[in-house]
């Protein structure tokens, strides 16, 4: 036994001596043998690699709720339609679509198109599609479940097929958003999926998209895929249509900003998502560099809890509104890459009431405003106070927006309140604002569909347990008036009528304030000089298609 | 009697992993947030009823004790559930995320030792000296460094500036790279693919150093300062006497007593290595399992966490049983015991 004592202390020293012998040249030894590996493979045969803030959750379209998973999903599947950079919808698998009552639309299929292994695409696959998304426990793997996304489509209730290439949907009732929301769907194929599982099918995915799965590394965090050589050319209607123009596409998962930044610097990636504020001026200065912006779909703002004082009193919670010089947040904190929210809907939405601006910057309609409901500075502590209280305040948000709540805090202790500003993770503070807990929240909320449905209901609708009616309603705001408009326009089919319905509904919230609406910042990418053809999409969506390098 | 020993030290471990289950299970449900209302996220709308659906499917509407009873009859049977967001058996999730990690620890414990060992023994033999007090120095500050703001400079130096090694991930794309058991170095060996090995060889070295700086840091003060005591001990005076080499003095018998504190520091450290890198896997996007438990404790992945969780504690108690056998061949008087 004594003699294998030795034997380790032997190893472990020769081990020592001959890394530590090593030791000196080990920065250098790998150095001319990097230059010849790292960057330069990536960049041999036309691929591109795009690195992604978080990994995809899965790629099956019907089992997910993640735009990440869309993101990777909609470059190998197609849908009845999609969506271009901005918010305008087109056909895409749908050759024609045409509503027979306000809740019967019949689509007519595109022909000759290919699924990834070779089998065409028919009516049946589209209504097994939606059988497979709206009917509950369709998924079986691992345990048997209904798919995640039923919510996006819940007023369809069947689907039938009228021929080889038509199929029927029928509506519980007239649903405006169908064609925004449509989008979010993608076609699957039937015969594929009941042959191999779900299981399979997620092994080794099959769509009608442009480009075909080639493989995943364990939870996705790199996705790479190849052009699909038979794909039938995308929606007609966006141009250029054919095959795509990358050989290959990969995703990959780089959660941390600067390591992102870091990459496309280095050659590794091609573009990048999420580009946070303060790293946008050092690409830009970059001449290998694109930077990108598109229209935000996340809109900022400060829910004021409308029954807690002192924002029980309309006039405070407009003064506050009055208090934000958002211009100057616009140019500070955002390099003048976002715009002032002209109201509860992002100008972008398309139902957003035109004839609203933003609250203009103007303190002494504050202080004004604040004087009416009683606030003023009697002790001289530069203090507004009121009954012997002073005015003060606490602005909960997430870390992530730190430097704008903290500009706004700022601008409020310039005219006299007291406010502070405190951080929270979402989880935990989400049951606290829907109880009312909480004086002033800073956060967003997703608009990514456009359309007020998903959004406008959820922020202002008063809250109803179990309902989409008020899931965000963080300011605790319930207007009889706004709550009837909100489920009128919800299944209100004429376009015009329903503009009147979210205007009216609009210019109530907006005269109401029970929100200080702040504004919604761009969506910021950005790519190596040699991609050519790029536009980063609203919806977060990194659509390849039309995509190309140059060498 | 040594493996009787160990196989008691063995069996122990299943109270602790029970307690460790227990503890974990109670913790992560009084945990504000509702997994169920941050799967399904803000956009789009919710029908009535959906979220109910899902509470019963997680059954996260039956009451504490009857979901425990759930989960120990699962676990018991080697089922650590699936994954509510990832929609995967929470084993097969552990074991594609593990490799990576074990790797990379690996990578970051040759590195340290490597830098340690003749840095602790040369300021212990050469104490006070210039090279003493550098190598302290560059230890304390490799204490102190957050790895987060090491691994960012690392990269701004090595892979933007001078381009000398990659950013982050495992492997470059186009190496032909076969994967067999999810350690990428050992694949690429078994393979037989060169350019496979050195890529990802290339990839490990950032990584590793930034994730063993301060454990080399750790290792090297504690290597010295047992040197320093055991140079100073009577049986070295005495070999000295008899004229014994100095080397044969440093290395016989000084560093190989104070190697029994070292190997306990190195043992914590190897736990360390494979349960704290959540940080070091963030900058470097290394796909392993720190990562995928942060973003399962954001999401209240209630299983992911259990099953990740209770795979940590798993490791620190073998690292530590790892550690007393290994006593025991070091040190004859613990052996004796």
């Amino acid at each position: 036994m004594a003699r294998f004592n030795y034997r380790i202390i032997t190893v472990l020293l020769l081990i020592t001596f001959v890394f530590s012998a090593c030791a000196p040249s080990t920065p250098s030894t790998p150095v001319v043998s990097a230059t010849s590996v790292a960057p330069t493979a990536e960049q041999a045969s036309g691929t591109i690699v795009i690195a992604l803030a978080a990994a995809p959750v899965s790629l099956d379209p019907a089992d997910h709720r993640s735009r990440e998973s869309e993101t990777v999903i909609r470059n190998m599947f197609d849908g009845l339609v999609t969506r271009d950079a901005t918010n305008g919808v087109h056909l895409e698998l749908a050759e024609s679509m045409d509503w027979a009552d306000e809740q019967t639309l019949n689509i007519e299929l595109r022909e000759g198109v290919k699924f990834h292994d070779g089998t065409e695409m028919t009516a049946d696959d589209v209504v097994f599609t939606f059988e497979r998304i709206i009917n509950e426990n369709q998924i079986e793997y691992p345990e048997a479940h209904t798919s995640p996304r039923k919510g996006l489509i819940a007023p369809l209730e069947s689907i039938e097929k009228t021929g080889d290439y038509s199929v029927t949907m029928h509506f519980s009732g007239p649903w405006p958003p169908a064609m925004q929301l449509l989008v979010h769907q993608q076609i699957v194929p039937k015969a594929y999926i009941e042959e191999v599982g779900t299981e399979g099918f997620i092994a080794k995915p099959i769509g009608t998209g442009p480009f075909r799965f080639v493989s995943a590394q364990p939870g996705f965090e790199e996705v790479v895929l190849e052009r699909f050589e038979d794909y039938y050319g995308g929606s007609p209607e966006l141009t250029p249509v054919g095959k795509a123009c990358a050989g290959q596409v990969v995703f990959r998962v780089i959660p941390e900003a600067s390591t992102r930044v870091s990459a496309l610097l280095a050659g590794e990636v091609d573009i990048i998502t999420n580009v946070p504020q303060d790293l946008i001026e050092t690409l830009s200065a970059n001449e290998n560099v694109q930077v990108k912006t598109a229209a935000g779909t996340q809109p900022k703002w400060i829910e004021l809890n409308v029954n807690m004082a002192p924002f029980d009193d309309v006039n405070v919670r407009k003064a506050l509104n009055y208090a934000v010089d958002k211009d100057l947040i616009i140019e500070q904190i955002y390099g003048g890459r976002a715009v002032a929210l002209p109201g509860p809907l992002s100008p972008y939405n398309s139902f957003v009431n035109k004839s609203l601006s933003p609250y203009p910057y103007d303190t002494d309609m504050a202080l004004d405003l604040l004087s009416q409901a009683g606030w003023a500075d009697t002790d001289g502590d530069s203090i507004l106070d009121k009954d012997g209280q002073p005015f003060a305040m606490t602005i909960d948000t997430l870390e992530e927006w730190r430097s704008l709540a903290e500009a706004v805090a700022d601008m409020y202790r310039a005219i006299g309140i007291d406010a502070n500003v405190r951080f929270w993770e979402y989880s935990v503070v989400r049951d606290q604002l829907l109880a009312g807990e909480r004086q002033a929240y800073l956060d967003d909320w997703g608009d990514s569909a456009f359309d007020p449905v998903g959004h406008f209901e959820a922020k202002w609708h008063g809250f109803v347990a179990d309902t989409p009616f008020g899931r965000g309603n963080f300011s605790t705001y319930n207007n009889e008036r706004v709550n009837e408009l909100i489920e009128q326009g919800e299944t209100t089919g004429d376009t015009a009528a329903r503009q009147a319905i979210y205007d009216e509904a609009q210019q109530i919230v907006y005269d109401e304030a029970p929100a200080v609406f702040l504004i919604l910042p761009e969506e910021v990418e950005a790519a190596s000089a040699s991609i050519t053809n790029w536009t980063p999409a609203s919806d977060s969506r990194e659509n390849m298609h039309d995509v190309c390098k140059t060498e | 009697m040594r493996s009787i020993k160990i196989l008691e030290r063995v069996l122990a471990t299943i109270p602790i992993m029970f307690g460790v289950a227990i503890i974990v299970f109670f913790f992560i449900r009084l945990t504000p947030g509702d997994p169920v209302d941050i799967m399904m996220g803000q956009g789009g709308a919710i029908s009535a009823g959906e979220l109910d659906r899902l509470r019963e499917e997680f059954h996260l509407n039956e009451p504490l004790h009857i979901q425990l009873w759930y989960f120990l009859r699962d676990a018991a049977r080697g089922d650590l559930g699936y994954s509510y967001v990832l929609k995967q058996p929470v084993t097969s999730l552990i074991a594609e995320r593990l490799p990576a990690t074990i790797e990379l620890a690996v990578g970051a414990l040759l590195f340290s030792l490597v830098i340690a060992l003749p840095i602790g023994v040369i300021s212990a033999v050469r104490q006070n000296s210039w090279l003493d007090r550098l190598s302290m120095s560059t230890a304390f500050l490799g204490i102190s460094m957050p790895g987060f703001w090491l691994g960012i400079i690392l990269i701004l130096l090595f892979s933007v500036q001078l381009r000398w090694l990659p950013v982050q991930g495992r492997i470059s794309l186009g190496t032909g790279f076969q994967e067999r058991t999810g350690y990428f170095v050992l694949d690429s060996l078994l393979t037989g693919n060169f350019a496979a090995l050195k890529s990802s060889l290339l990839h490990l070295v950032l990584p590793s150093i930034t994730l063993g700086a301060p454990v080399a840091a750790v290792i090297a003060r504690v290597l010295r300062s047992s040197m320093l005591e055991t140079l100073r001990s009577d049986y070295v005076t005495l070999a000295r006497s008899k004229g014994v080499a100095e080397s044969w003095v440093v290395i016989k018998h000084a560093l190989r007593n104070a190697m029994i504190p070292t190997i306990t520091v190195v043992g914590l450290q190897v736990g360390i290595l494979l349960g704290g890198n959540m940080v070091i896997e963030t900058v470097f996007g290394w796909p392993g399992l720190g990562r995928m438990v942060v973003k399962a404790i954001f999401d209240r992945d209630f299983p992911l966490i259990q099953g990740t969780v209770m795979i940590y504690a798993f490791t620190f108690v073998m690292a530590n049983l790892i550690v007393d056998v290994l006593y025991t061949y070091l040190n004859p008087r613990i052996r004796m015991q």
